[in-house]
């Protein structure tokens, strides 16, 4: 069902917000609606946007690419995002990330195994100074994880499983 | 010309008018600052740093507002650090250098950044020898990186944007010009950044990929080889081609073009064109070229050329000389000289036209243009009037665009009367159904297919719409064949140009009427005397034929039929077509690649096109064969040359009159500077030297009187039950001879697919991807239905050109075919 | 002048004769049975290289052709594929043609190919019946394979050759 049918309440209400000519700008809780259920923006709900806004597809596929908030792929229960931008990395975000998905045994991108965490790396979280650091996103919203080991990290994501059961 | 402002470029006092950024004002001071990501066309958005340079601006005194002067001259102040050229705007008293030591320390850092993760592949890049990244790394590099060569991208090398264009994601250094064009020229933004920092990439999620038909125009802006053409792939090295101008044949635009050749052992061993690049005419195409001007020049070449001229022979075409063809035909059009007709077609130069059109005169025939349009007569009264330029179109004017949907019949008007709605211009678009040209358009009227003349009449009534029509400073009214054949344009371009010389907008420069012909010189067909017939079969039947530059066996059932019911044929053209087989002569003709000429655009502007490759077989220009053929007629024409020919009619037409080859070959300066060694400014379009073409002065600008005949309403067509309008339209890339030839268009072409309203389908019990068996007046076709909930009920819209043969509105029966078709 | 004065002079000759026949290393040789080995920075005719896998090093850039001062060298290019692959990477020469006659040893084509591709070897024996014959294809100037499934065109496996020219290395001083 296109979005537009699904949450016709929710559109028409986001839609209200912006004038007519810059409806464009409702782009963004557009996104956060369609990402809403399945925890990413499927193919369909990016052209389904792009109909409502009268805009292009790759407009809004830019979007969902550009902001760590918006997703295109299914992952699991949570993202583990860890910044590896030019600070981060001064501060050994790379080997962090290396470490992590080598204890995870996975790649960057991939999902645990029981569908736990998803390993992401990401540009700048705004918390430099802090790294190594990562955000989680998941049923209980986004956290900041800050000055972070592999052990420390490795206690978390039991936390997290423990939380699951 | 706005207001100028004076300032320093290293050392140098320049004016440039205000406004201009810095990078352009050093431009046109002849200073070159190095820069990627601007773009003289495109607005400044400072991404890719190269530009960096010392500016220093004077210091008022914040009490009086006067300067401070400091050892009698303004005191300067330096920002600590350096600005970009290109999103700083020139002001009074500014001070610039671009070569200091500061200057040249941030160039070189930014080059060394751009290339730390270039896969610095030129060896096997098709932009390597016409790369800025290359020339600015020669330049302003500083030779040695710092940087550790482990740490660079490595990607998939080769991404297909489209089937048209290929990225390079490593080579990419996300200046963005491609998406920038795509947004704020074309206005399609089909291309977007996914991702950010380092892993930036561009992509194109649309359907099909990169769906726009500028997209070759943005592998010329690239100033790296991250976006490369399909056709030119691995084609040659740029610095192994030799250019020359020419014009594209594609459309009645009338681009300016520039054909890159070069010898290839692929070719056996033949100088060919290897691609053709868009030349900088700001009064035609500016800097840019559509994809099927870009693309769909292929059919040039290949096995189908005619090479040897031919005559049947005990039923089978046989090769034979040049004087016994001609002598077979015009023995055969002497003894039925009171039946003989010059079929010829917009594909011809003047040249050609001429020749074929004295030759009809002086032998007593009819001359006949192959075409669904009518009103050339009236663009010679009313036609746009010299020194139009849409260009320069803007806000107090009006274009009107009706009957014609300009992004798939002409390109680059459609380009340029989008940016002129973007500058202000007040653009109605009239047509039965959407188009793309409606989201810029200031007012859309959407009429019945039939109602084109009622809807130009409504124009008089008092309304918003002919308000702004009227009162516009200056108006254009593009016309075109959407829905309608010759007889249907014929009456619409009556209409036009009454309303425009009703409402005073004849006689001057941006100011007249403008028909969207099917090929490229209808113009100057009209121009030279030709006429299309309302009833082409009746005008062929039992006559002696001379066709050239056509294909009307194959393009239309009937006309086959018409022509099998003659005296005699003899069909000149440059490839074997259905015609070329049923003929009893067949004359091999030059491609406009290998011969010179002349075209006249549907502006009025009558342009050189010039030889670039050696002609194929014993292949002779259009205009040589009918002098040939004449003086076996006993008609004395030229033929040596086409600049003789061109003398002879530019003496004889009168609104050619006085003009030469020379005046044609003519140039100014043009803004921006493009083509020259700084590739790295305006991209790969070739600088114009070999000619900007003179338009042509409409009688209402010469001061003659203008009139127009009466506006006669013919009955509309009334179909019965079970039955439909069948109307044509156009189709950019489609089955034509000019366009199947390009093996990597096929998939733009696609499937032949005619639209109906759903409910019309739905009266049929027809579904969406179902086939369709269509019939009207002799033809028999089925074509897959598309829907389109924009044209009005009781209609089928048929393309042109793509296997179903309708040349005007007709009555169709229609009937959905058992086996349904896979909906799609 | 005495009458032995020539006998004398003679003998001197002859002596010379004798010594260098004894004492001097033979520098002629019988060419062309026996051949003299030319020196290692001679210019001969060219070769084009192969990696050790058997690919051809030559990826059709034309920088050759474009640095002969006499015109000498023609290269087309055409696209690669793991199915029909030639070279590394995605391009490669369809075409490569030196014209023997035109061509002037000067080793400039050598010195601007960024692969090594073409090198200048140690045959100088070039001989022509006629001028189409001077013309060098690229299957006569390719290196020799020391077995069948090293000939070029071949089937590779995917996504292994994907670059064309060698990486870049880190300076290691």
């Amino acid at each position: 069902m296109s979005l537009e049918k699904k949450y016709a309440k929710e559109v028409k209400q986001i839609l209200a917000k912006y004038p007519p000519e810059h409806k464009r700008s409702a782009v963004m809780p557009l996104l956060y609606l369609a990402q809403r259920e399945e925890g990413y923006v499927n193919k369909e709900s990016m052209k389904d946007i792009a109909k409502i806004l009268d805009i292009t597809e790759t407009e809004v596929a830019s979007i969902v690419g550009f902001y760590s908030l918006y997703h295109d792929e299914k992952a699991g229960k949570y993202r583990m995002q860890v910044c590896t931008d030019l600070p981060c990395a001064l501060r050994g975000a790379d080997e962090f990330l290396d470490k992590l998905c080598g204890n995870l045994g996975i790649k960057v991108g991939e999902t645990t195994e029981d569908g736990l965490v998803t390993v992401e790396a990401v540009m700048c979280l705004a918390a430099c100074d802090r790294a190594p650091m990562f955000q989680t996103q998941g049923p209980d919203g986004i956290k900041y994880h800050e000055y972070m080991t592999l052990d420390r990290t490795m206690e978390l994501i039991e936390a997290l499983k423990g939380g699951k059961e | 010309m706005s207001k100028q402002v004076t300032l320093t470029i290293n050392g140098k006092q320049v004016t440039a008018p205000e406004g201009l950024t810095v990078a352009d004002a050093a431009k046109l001071a002849g200073v070159d600052i190095p820069v990627f990501c601007h773009h003289p066309k495109l607005e400044p958005v400072g991404m890719c740093r190269m530009c960096l340079v010392e500016i220093g601006r004077p210091v008022f005194d914040r009490a009086t507002g006067q300067p401070v002067m400091e050892n009698g001259q303004p005191k300067i102040q330096f920002m600590p650090k350096l600005e970009t050229a290109c999103t700083n705007r020139v002001s009074e008293g500014m001070v610039v250098l671009t070569q200091s030591e500061k200057a040249n320390d941030g160039q070189r850092g930014t080059v060394e950044f751009l290339l730390t993760s270039h896969p610095l592949d030129c060896p096997i890049c098709d932009k390597g020898g016409e790369c800025p990244l290359q020339n600015l790394t020669m330049e302003h590099g500083s030779g040695k990186s710092r940087f550790n060569y482990d740490e660079k991208q490595h990607l998939e090398k080769m991404v297909p944007l489209g089937e048209l264009i290929y990225l390079d994601r490593e080579r990419c250094i996300q200046c963005a010009r491609c998406i920038r064009f795509q947004d704020e020229v074309a206005g399609e933004a089909v291309l977007g950044f996914d991702e950010r920092g380092r892993h930036t990439q561009i992509i194109s999620i649309s359907e099909p990929g990169f769906d726009s038909v500028f997209s070759g125009n943005t592998t010329d802006i690239c100033p790296v080889g991250a976006l490369t053409t399909v056709d030119f792939r691995f084609g040659a090295r740029p610095w192994e081609l030799k250019a020359e101008a020419s014009i594209c044949s594609q459309c009645p635009v009338g681009c300016n073009t520039t054909l890159n050749t070069r010898r290839e052992a692929k070719a056996g061993g033949e100088i060919v064109v290897k691609r053709v690049m868009p030349r900088q005419n700001e009064e035609v195409n500016e800097i840019w070229l559509c994809d099927k001007g870009r693309f769909a020049y292929h059919y040039t070449e290949g096995k189908e050329r005619l090479t040897k001229p031919m005559v049947r022979k005990d039923e089978k075409l046989a090769r034979a000389s040049w004087d016994n063809a001609t002598k077979t035909a015009a023995e055969n059009f002497v003894a039925n000289k009171k039946d003989f007709v010059v079929l010829a077609s917009g594909r011809l130069s003047n040249e050609d036209l001429f020749n074929l059109k004295s030759l009809a005169d002086t032998a007593g025939g009819e001359a006949i243009l192959y075409s669904d349009m009518d009103g050339g007569e009236l663009t010679q009264l009313v036609g746009v009037g010299a020194g139009t330029n849409l260009g320069t179109m803007g806000k107090g004017d009006a274009i009107l665009v009706i009957a014609s949907d300009l992004y798939e019949e002409a390109p680059i008007w459609w380009l340029r009367v989008k940016q002129a709605a973007d500058r202000g211009a007040t653009v109605i678009v009239a047509n039965p159904r959407a188009t793309k040209l409606d989201r810029f358009a200031t007012y859309t009227i959407r009429y019945s297919y039939g109602d084109e003349l009622k809807t130009i009449n409504d124009f008089e009534k008092k309304s918003k719409i002919s308000d702004a029509f009227t009162k516009a400073k200056n108006a254009v009214i593009f016309y075109g064949n959407e829905g309608l054949g010759v007889t249907g344009t014929s009456v619409l371009s009556s209409a036009c140009a009454n309303l425009l010389k009703e409402t005073g907008h004849t006689g001057s420069a941006n100011n007249g009427l403008i028909g969207v012909w099917q090929r490229a010189n209808d113009q100057g067909a009209f121009e030279i005397g030709f006429r299309p017939v309302a009833d082409l079969e009746k005008a062929l039947k039992n006559k002696a034929v001379y066709i050239v530059g056509a294909d009307p066996v194959g393009d239309d059932p009937n006309l086959a039929k018409a022509l099998k019911n003659v005296k005699f044929v003899a069909v000149q053209d440059i490839r074997e077509t259905a015609t070329t087989e049923i003929a009893d002569v067949v004359f091999p003709a030059q491609a406009f690649t290998e011969r010179d000429g002349t075209l006249i655009s549907g502006e009025r502007r009558v342009q050189r096109f010039y030889a670039a490759v050696p002609a194929v077989g014993d292949s002779k220009p259009d205009y040589a064969i009918t002098a040939m053929l004449a003086k076996q007629m006993g008609v004395i024409l030229q033929g040596t040359s086409a600049s003789v020919v061109f003398d002879i009619l530019a003496n004889s037409v009168e609104a050619l009159n006085e003009l030469t080859y020379d005046a044609l070959a003519q140039v100014k300066e043009q803004w921006p500077l493009v083509g020259r060694n700084d590739v790295y400014y305006g991209g790969t379009t070739y600088d114009n030297t070999k000619g900007l073409g003179v338009q042509l002065i409409p009688l209402a600008q010469a001061g003659g009187a203008v009139k127009i005949s009466k506006v006669r309403k013919e009955a509309a067509l009334r179909p019965k039950d079970k039955e439909l309008l069948a109307v044509p339209s156009n189709k950019l890339y489609d089955l034509g001879v000019t366009v199947q030839t390009a093996e990597f268009l096929e998939q733009r072409i696609g499937e032949t697919s005619v639209a109906m309203h759903p409910t019309t389908a739905k009266k049929f019990e027809a579904a969406e991807g179902q086939v369709v068996k269509l019939s009207f007046d002799g033809v028999q076709a089925e074509a897959v239905v598309k829907f389109d909930e924009t044209i009005g009920t009781g209609v089928v819209r048929i393309p042109r050109s793509m296997g179903i043969a309708i040349r005007e509105p007709v009555v169709a029966k229609v009937q959905v075919k058992a086996a349904a078709g896979k909906a799609k | 002048m005495g009458v032995f004065d020539p006998i004398i002079e003679l003998t001197k000759g002859l002596g010379e004769t004798l010594r260098s026949f004894l004492m001097e290393p033979t520098v002629t040789v019988s060419y062309p049975e026996e051949k003299r080995p030319v020196r290692p920075r001679f210019r001969g005719r060219h070769v084009l290289k192969r990696y050790d896998n058997g690919l051809e090093k030559c990826i059709g850039c034309s920088l050759c052709a474009a640095a002969c001062p006499a015109d000498a060298i023609f290269v087309e290019a055409s696209e690669n594929t793991d199915e029909k692959r030639f070279s590394p990477g995605e391009r490669y020469a369809s075409t490569y043609e030196i014209n023997m006659l035109r061509c002037i040893y000067c080793g400039f084509c050598e010195d601007a190919c960024p692969t090594e591709a073409i090198v200048l070897g140690d045959n100088y024996e070039l001989s022509f019946l006629n001028r189409r014959d001077a013309i060098y294809s690229k299957d006569m100037l390719l290196e020799p394979v020391s077995s069948e499934n090293m000939l070029t065109p071949r089937k590779v496996e995917a996504g292994v050759f994907t670059r064309s020219v060698p990486e870049m290395q880190n300076p290691t001083d």
